[in-house]
């Protein structure tokens, strides 16, 4: 165990990482933490109400939630931008509030708005980046070269970023994150206007850094790729935590919820009605494959398919769990 | 490289980058000295009364020229700072392992040695191509009042580019600043001949202390009892705006 703020992390952490047990430590705790915007001209705004997590080191944690839900308030404040109402958060056993400087120096940060420097060149831009996290210029120049390979951008070094197009400039950004050794990194909504192969790119790296001990913190919309790349996710929406875990433990929150994919060895014309007929939330149809999604209990439906089979022959049937996405827009119907 | 070193070096290559920022910082302020310093020579003779003494135009202008130096340079750095908020860099900052106080503080010494070089270079040109003559062994003074100056001007934009969203807003303030503290003070002419309305509203304008107190260190006029109660107005103007940098920078976010 350890105290909140305490020097004594650290020897933890470097234990943790020399013994490569670096799961035995949060590297992320929020505890029934709160946010208030108060403005005179307007009610106050509960951005955040009660949300608790933790995230263990070297994991890769999702944060899910519609726009305004809260996701880049929490961002805000375990990066120190922002103070919180009440509540705690840590990041590496450090407190946000009481010793903000020192939990900076565990972070590396990608914000949701597009920041970089743009009256300085790519080079700059990494270089001076590393410069301000305290590493030393050589080996920032050393990881500078190395990172303008891996992300492709050897070729405009010497561009100011103002020229740049918009995934260029993210690209830039992202990449700057892997100019440090912090061992927290959190993006928020990172790879929005990157094209589709770099966007894989940062993902596989993100994925090294976790096996290599560091932690990731990522906000999203796009729920595939969290589905793809988190180990645990929440969902929060108007400031609170509606579900937290791992994917098939989100699944079991959504069990009357399914998907059915058929293929039919034949077909006739009244197969849609027939299929339309067993009430699904979603029907697709192409050619003899049919993918459904249901809500409700899966035995009455699988009689009500085998009436079905008996005049045209399903040579393939597969149940689904729901997706991070059928989860997601589940869960936010329910609380309508 | 320490956080204070690395935001002296980001300015520095901010400059270097884009050289139109040094044109702005340096040589408009030379450019005043020598065209419109000439221009008005010409037009006003060959020498202008001022404090029971007599001075070439070039030589009453040159301490403003200084004044326009730190200025310049000061409102150069706020835009940038603005930029910085714009292009979202601003934020991401605020989470790097740096204080607020060594973002300010590196941003300052940048400021400074750019305003003492190019009040050196403003020195120098008047003496050797104006004949300008000035008081020598007064120089720490002038480079005293000039680092003061410089951060004054510099926290107190830094306030607006903090404070501001707007961009249209930015530029309003400083177009409104650049006209009303340069022209409304002791920069451009002796404040014995404007009428008073001018006069008090000029003695007001930290422009104002700033040029009389260069225009003693340079050239040996003023008086005393206004020198120092202007010594001290300058002084507590750079801890006020301080103060309300440090404020803004802290609230920002």
């Amino acid at each position: 165990m350890y105290e909140w703020g305490s020097r004594t992390i650290l020897k933890i952490q470097d234990f943790a990482r020399g013994n490569k047990m670096s799961s035995l430590i949060n590297a992320i705790e929020v505890e029934d933490l709160r946010k208030t915007y108060r403005s005179n001209s307007s009610e106050p705004v509960r951005a955040l109400d009660g949300v608790s997590f933790a995230v263990p080191q070297g994991r890769i944690h999702g944060l899910l939630g519609p726009n305004g839900a809260g996701k880049s308030t929490l961002v805000k404040i375990l990066s120190t931008i922002t103070p919180l109402t009440s509540g705690r958060a840590s990041v590496m056993g450090f407190d946000v509030s009481r010793h903000s400087l020192a939990a900076r120096q565990q972070l590396a940060v990608v914000l949701q708005q597009t920041a970089t420097e743009n009256l300085l060149t790519v080079k700059d831009n990494l270089l001076i980046y590393a410069y301000l996290h305290g590493v030393k210029s050589r080996e920032a120049a050393l990881r500078m070269r190395a990172l303008a390979e891996e992300f492709e951008f050897e070729d405009r070094l010497r561009e100011t970023v103002q020229e740049l197009s918009l995934g260029t400039k993210r690209r830039i950004q992202v990449a700057k994150i892997f100019m440090l050794d912090a061992p927290v990194i959190i993006l928020d909504e990172a790879t929005t206007g990157m094209d589709p192969i770099m966007k894989r790119r940062v993902m596989d790296r993100l994925r090294t850094e976790a096996r290599n001990g560091r932690t990731i913190l990522l906000t999203t919309q796009v729920l595939g790729e969290a589905e793809e790349l988190c180990e645990n996710i929440m969902i929060i929406d108007q400031g609170r935590a509606m579900a937290s875990g791992t994917l098939p433990e989100l699944r079991k929150l959504s069990t009357h919820i399914f998907r059915v994919n058929l293929s039919f060895a034949e077909t006739n014309g009244d197969l849609v009605d027939r299929l339309e007929a067993l009430k699904p939330e979603h029907l697709r149809v192409e050619a003899n494959v049919v993918e459904m999604l249901f809500r409700g209990e899966e035995a009455s439906l699988l009689g009500r398919l085998a009436e079905i089979s008996r005049e045209l022959p399903i040579l393939q049937f597969e149940v689904h769990g729901p997706t991070l996405e059928e989860i997601f827009i589940a869960l936010m119907e329910e609380k309508k | 490289m320490t956080g204070i070193g690395a935001v002296f070096y980001r300015d520095y290559r901010q400059r270097m980058t884009n050289i139109g920022f040094v044109f702005w910082d340096l040589f408009v302020p030379l450019a005043y000295l020598v065209l419109f310093g000439i221009g008005f020579e010409r037009m006003l003779g060959s020498t202008i009364p001022f404090e029971d003494d007599s001075f070439s135009y070039t030589e009453f202008f040159l301490p403003g020229v200084l004044g326009m130096v730190t200025f310049s340079v000061a409102m150069n750095t706020a835009w940038g700072f603005f930029m910085d908020k714009d292009s979202g860099i601003f934020y991401e900052m605020l989470t790097y392992p740096i204080t607020r106080a060594q973002v300010l503080i590196g941003k300052i010494s940048f400021n400074v040695l750019l305003a003492v070089i190019g009040s050196i270079l403003a020195i120098v040109l008047g003496v050797v191509a104006m004949d300008i003559r000035i008081r020598w062994n007064l120089l720490p003074l002038t480079a005293l009042i000039v680092v003061a100056a410089t951060a004054g001007w510099f926290f107190l934009f830094s306030v607006f580019a903090i404070k501001l969203a707007r961009m249209d807003s930015f530029n309003t303030v400083l177009s409104a600043a650049y006209i009303l503290l340069m022209f409304f003070s002791s920069m451009f002419y002796p404040l014995s001949d404007v009428p008073g309305w001018f006069r008090v509203g000029a003695y007001l304008n930290p422009m104002t202390w700033q040029v009389d107190l260069l225009r003693f260190s340079l050239l040996g006029v003023g008086s005393a009892n206004v020198l120092l109660l202007e010594g001290a107005a300058v002084v507590v103007f750079a801890a006020i705006c301080l103060i309300l940098a440090v404020r803004a920078l802290n609230r920002a976010g």
